[in-house]
Parts: structure tokens; sequence; C-alpha cells
């Protein structure tokens, strides 16, 4: 059967029901998105299957203890298998773009040279790239944060910037009317982010899509070298597990953009594993500094991210950082601050004079930088192993002492790094400190919100799983990837713009050839 | 190596909870201080008790309820994966296990029949550990219940926190 165009809920059909579409995309988030409005445009039918529920502005509440377990993976308890690195991943009608906090960047031209040059990508140029971002841009109301929306967070790593002559920017953020609240992160409450679940999924909607939320795809199922149908479990009033009841969904063409921790583990539990398959994860690996000022910093209220600066993107031969700030409700701020008992409590009690800023290193540019690698649990999860190399550690230590001098230009009081239990500084002549200090899984706090890779693009089907023209996988020919994981390295900057764009160039693409 | 075996082989556990029942002191029981109100997801009474005692030196805050901050993790771990509530549990059981405290760190009493200062050593004992698998399952007893504790409201005041702001329109 057909479905009638519109935000669905999995729990409404029956069981065992059959779904037929033209195209069926699994994840609708920054890669998914673009791409089911570009080829409903066209007049094919899309659907699109989302594991996360519909939830939209009236039920974000800006309250951590509803937010992350109702638009998070793992409700925010996501991790490397070793728990050494916390991730944080959306899960939701709209992806992860519903929690971004709407920093955008376009990629960095020079690494789409580098995806050329060293990993067989052909065609991913600027020239053919900045027609999409213009597109994205314009309809995501992409523009640079004016002064006045930099608050005390950002303010005080803009301020160690230029007082150390560190190039620093203002970032361009996706918002449209914004108040500047905060909340970014628990899913916009007067939806001013434009997220895809304000954008390119009403646009696909309103053409006749239909978005299938709490349904979980189990596998893709082969006939004769193509994928016949998608096998898919519904998932229950908690949002996590199965309900038990069945759906399938059979379409022509099938479009994985389930993220790269989803995707790959997509194919694997799909018989579709092996060569690149999960290979190649990357995290831009993050460490943090919490510093205490003598006047409010209230770094929990304010556009979550208005300043970054790239003056270390480019350190030669070592692994590149960027900098910029997090917002640090108190949930955030008690997994941020270190330690534990009373120690932590003093801490916590400081809040409002806390500012979070954050190093996040450029990881997979270097040969012996091979990233994380996807597998799948006996129960079908997918777990993410990465132990950072050497490289990494020593520009995680690069990038929190940049962060410990920044911080301290700018007036801190002191800066405290992640390490457990804590290291304090309060002056520049301590910082020989860091090189005693461990920098070793479990013995800091490293953690990401960008996931790259896992489902590599490139023309050498030895080296990738899809294809330079247009994401097709190299032997399955109505199976795509659209989303972050085709990335053959990290970016150096905030993912979400280099995935929307690409995105919107593959669905044009695609829907040339396939109307 | 697999999730599944995290804790299991990560710890030479599987020798070690083995031998425990022959010496007695891996049987010696959990202290039933806490327990919980309503029906666990995740959690048994055993795990529960733990943690909770795990909680009560981890968050020292003003209003910081045990018993609140496991029933709140417990409802948390339903929402991760298998692999990861399986071993959670044996991260606890772990944590609790007189013997794998006596060979470990020297201490051969559950963790709940010790005293909070002794409590706070093995914490220690566990975030200084030379084998990252004690390192990360310290991390995450520690994130775990203060995650649960400050993601309540009832916590805001305690952090000068003004909560969300009045927004038109928007409901708090």
């Amino acid at each position: 059967m057909k479905l009638e165009p519109g935000f669905k809920d999995a729990g409404t059909l029956a069981d065992g029901a059959e779904v037929d579409a033209d195209v069926c995309i699994v994840g609708s988030g920054a890669g998914g998105s673009p791409v089911a409005a570009a080829l409903q445009a066209k007049g094919l039918s899309v659907i699109v299957l989302e594991e996360g529920g519909h939830h939209t502005k009236p039920e974000f509440r800006m309250r951590e203890d509803q937010a992350y377990p109702m638009l998070y993976q793992q409700a925010g308890q996501r991790a490397t298998k070793d728990l050494g690195i916390s991730i944080l991943q959306g899960r939701a009608v709209g992806g992860s773009t519903v929690v971004n906090w709407t920093t955008s960047f376009r990629t960095p031209e020079k690494v789409l040279e580098h995806w050329r040059a060293v990993h067989g990508v052909s065609g991913l140029t600027k020239a053919a790239l900045d027609p999409h971002w213009d597109a994205v841009e314009q309809r995501l109301s992409i523009h640079q944060a004016a002064p006045e929306d930099v608050n005390r967070n950002n303010g005080t790593l803009q301020d160690g910037c230029k007082a150390l002559g560190y190039a620093v920017e203002r970032t361009f953020r996706n918002v449209k009317g914004c108040m500047k609240s905060g909340y970014c992160g628990m899913g916009c409450p007067i939806d001013a982010k434009q997220s895809m679940l304000v954008t390119y999924l009403p646009d696909a909607v309103a053409r006749g899509a239909t978005v299938l939320a709490r349904c979980r795809v189990d596998r893709l199922v082969s006939a004769a070298g193509k994928i016949e149908r998608a096998e898919c479990s519904v998932i229950g009033g908690d949002g996590y597990a199965p309900a038990g009841a069945r759906l399938t969904v059979r379409a022509k063409h099938f479009i994985l953009s389930a993220g790269a921790i989803n995707s790959p583990a997509i194919l694997i539990r799909s018989g579709l594993g092996g060569g690149m398959v999960g290979r190649r994860t990357f995290l831009h690996p993050v460490v943090g500094t919490a510093a205490k000022w003598r006047e409010p910093i209230e770094a929990y209220y304010g556009a979550p991210q208005s300043v970054a600066s790239h003056a270390f993107a480019d350190r030669g031969a070592e692994p590149g950082f960027f900098l910029e700030a997090a917002p640090i409700h108190p949930m955030l701020a008690a997994l941020s601050i270190s330690g534990y008992g009373d120690g932590h409590r003093r801490a916590m009690a400081d809040l409002p004079n806390i500012s979070a800023h954050l190093a996040l290193v450029i990881d997979g540019f270097h040969p012996s930088e091979q990233g994380g690698t996807v597998e799948v649990a006996k129960s079908g999860a997918p777990l993410l192993g990465y132990d950072l190399p050497p490289r990494i550690w020593s520009a995680l230590k690069e990038g929190l002492r940049t962060l410990i001098r920044i911080d301290l230009a700018a007036g801190a009081e002191w800066v405290a790094s992640g390490h457990d239990p804590p290291l304090q500084f309060a002056s520049e002549r301590e910082l020989g400190r860091l090189d005693e200090a461990p920098f070793a899984s479990g013995k800091i706090a490293v953690f990401s919100a960008h996931v790259m890779g896992g489902c590599k693009v490139g023309d050498d089907p030895a080296q990738s799983v899809v294809r330079s023209s247009d994401l097709r996988h190299h032997t399955v020919e109505n199976l795509h990837v659209c989303d972050g994981s085709i990335f053959p390295t990290s970016l150096g900057v905030n993912p979400q713009e280099s995935i929307y764009g690409i995105a919107h160039l593959m669905g044009e693409r695609l829907a040339a050839a396939w109307t | 190596m697999t999730r599944r075996s995290f804790i299991t082989r990560g710890l030479f556990g599987g020798l070690l909870l083995a031998g425990a029942g022959g010496l007695g002191l891996g049987l010696w029981p959990t202290r039933a201080g806490w327990q919980p109100r309503g029906a666990l997801k995740v959690l048994n009474q055993r795990q529960f008790a733990v943690l909770a005692a795990v909680a009560a030196r981890t968050v020292r805050a003003p209003g910081a309820d045990p018993q609140a901050i496991a029933e709140r993790v417990d409802a948390t771990l339903a929402f991760t994966t298998d692999e990861a509530r399986s071993d959670f549990g044996q991260l606890l059981m772990l944590f609790e296990n007189a013997l794998a405290g006596l060979v470990l760190d020297g201490r051969p009493r559950p963790f709940t029949r010790l005293q909070p200062e002794e409590q706070d050593a093995v914490l220690d004992a566990w975030r200084e550990s030379r084998l990252v698998l004690r390192r990360s399952g310290y991390q995450a007893l520690r994130k775990l219940t203060l995650a649960a504790h400050y993601s309540s409201p009832d916590t805001w005041p305690s952090v000068g926190y003004g909560g969300p702001p009045q927004i038109s329109g928007v409901p708090t």
C-alpha cells in the first residue's frame, strides 16, 4: 500500500503492514531531508523512515531531563565501546539537526581538494557545491551572528583570542527570528532554528512525501544485486524498545541517511559489510576547559555558539584543532566538571561564573589516523571503537594548552582541565604541569558531537563504499548513502552544512536520473 | 573485543568471579541500605543498592537523594543498548565484590559495607587505576549519578541557575 502524505507514526500501522514507494530514505536528518524534498519535488513518491519520534515545539520545554531521553541517541549516553569518548548525537524526526547548536560552515576547499588528491573523490568540488550551499543557506536562513549575538561564554573566548592575536570570527547560524534563549540543544521552543524539522521535511511532506517516525530499519534485504525491501521494527511508546510490530517497505531506490554510526551498522546488519564499511569513523575529538570568572558568564543563556577560532586548524605535519564554546546547563555542566563529591559540588555552585570552551581536533588527514570502527553487537546495536592515536592525544594536549592560555589572557580567575581529578591553572607559569598530566582514555574527558565517516566516498571500490558521482553503493545498483558517513576524513568545521550541501547536490542529480 | 566483554574479560573477571565463590569473600552480601520505591526497569535490587551507595558518595550536593538518583539512572539505562545495560550491571557487581576489592585494592569487604571515607578510597582507586576499564567504570558511575541528579529542576537553585526564560506562548 501507499501511505498518505504527512508525518506519521509507525505505531498507527497494522502489524505486518507492507508499504510501497518509489524511494525509501532511511533517516530524516541533515542527509535524508534535502534529498527527500528534491526527489518528491520531481514527482517521485518518497517515504522517509525515522527511528526516533516526531517531536515538535510544544514538547521542547527547555529541560535537560526531558530533552535528552526524547531527542538523543541512548538518552545522551552514547559512547565509544571503552566509554573513553562520549558522543552527543540526535535521534528524532529531523535527526541531529533538531538539537544542533546552529553553527554552519561550508566545507573548506582544501578538505575537498584533499579528498580528491588522496581519496580518489571526483566531482565534489567547490564549484560543483557552491550553488547548492547558496540554495541551502537561503532556505535555512544561514547568516553570520551579529556582535550583539555573542554571549559572555563566547565573548570570553573571543576576547582571549584577540588578546593573544589569534584569528577569531563570528560564526554563521541557521536561525530565523532567534531569541537567543540558549536552548538549541534541547529542541528550539519557538521554531527559530531552521532544522530539518521545520524546513526540508515539511517541504517534502507538502509535495506528497511521508515521514514515518518510530520505525527502525533492522535490515535491507537484497535479491539479484538490488535491495528489494527494508524490514523494520516499530518502536514502542517509550521511544526506545521495539513494540513487537513489524513493517516492510518496498521501493525502487533506497537511500541510507542514518548518520555515521547507524548507516554503516545497517549495511553490516544487511550482510553488506566488509571492505571500508564501518571503517575510518572520525569524531573531531574534543577536550574542554571550565574557567571561573569574577563576573557572571551564564553560559547557558544566549546563542550557544557565535564565535570560532581556526587559528590552529593548520599546524603543518601535526593534526590541527579549532576552538568553540559550549552551552552548559546544569546536567551538561555536571558532566563537564570532573571529579565527584564535595569538590564537584563546590565547582557546581560556581556555575553562573563558569565558562566552557572546546578544542576540537581535526582527525583523519595523516595516514596513521585511521579513525574508529563501527561494528554491530549481538543485539544489533552499533558499537563504535576508537583508540585515539598518539598524534591525536598530543593535538588534544596542545588544544587544551591553547584554551587555557586564551581563558587566562581574557581574565579568568582559574581554568580547569577535564582531567579527573581536575588540574587547575591560575597563571601561564603553571602550564608546564600539562606536560606531566596524563592524556589517555579515562584520564581526561573526551567527547564528540561530530560523527563522520564509515561509508567513505571514492572512485576505487577497494578503498570506498559509494562512488563519487551519485553516492551509489559500488555493487548494489539501487542503494545510495547520503549523510556524514560518506566523508573520507573529518572536516575541520562543524559538519551540518557540509551534509546539507552534498545532500542538496545529490538530490538534484538523483531526481534528474530517476525522472 | 566486543562491548559485551567490557567488564568480564577486561578485568580478568571470569577467573576472579569463579574463584570468588570458593573463597566466600565474593559472596559477602550487599548491605541492603537502599531500596527502590517502585519496579526497576533494568537493575536488580542488589545492583540498585550498590548504585545508590555510590551516588551517596559521588553526589554530595544539597538535597541529593541517592534513592531518587539510582531510580533515575535505572530509567536512563532503559534507553541504552542491551550490551550497555548488561555491562553496567556487571560493573556494579564487580565494584561491590569483596574478593575483587581484596585483589585489586586490598580491601576485603563489599563496597556497601565500607565507611564513607573507605568508599571514597575505592572510587579514587578506580579513578587512578592503570587499567583503562576500571577508569571507564569509575567515569560511568560518576557521570550517570551526577547527570541523574543535576538533570532535575529541583537542583537548579543550588547551582544558581535561574531555569529557562519565560517565552510568550511557550509552556514551562
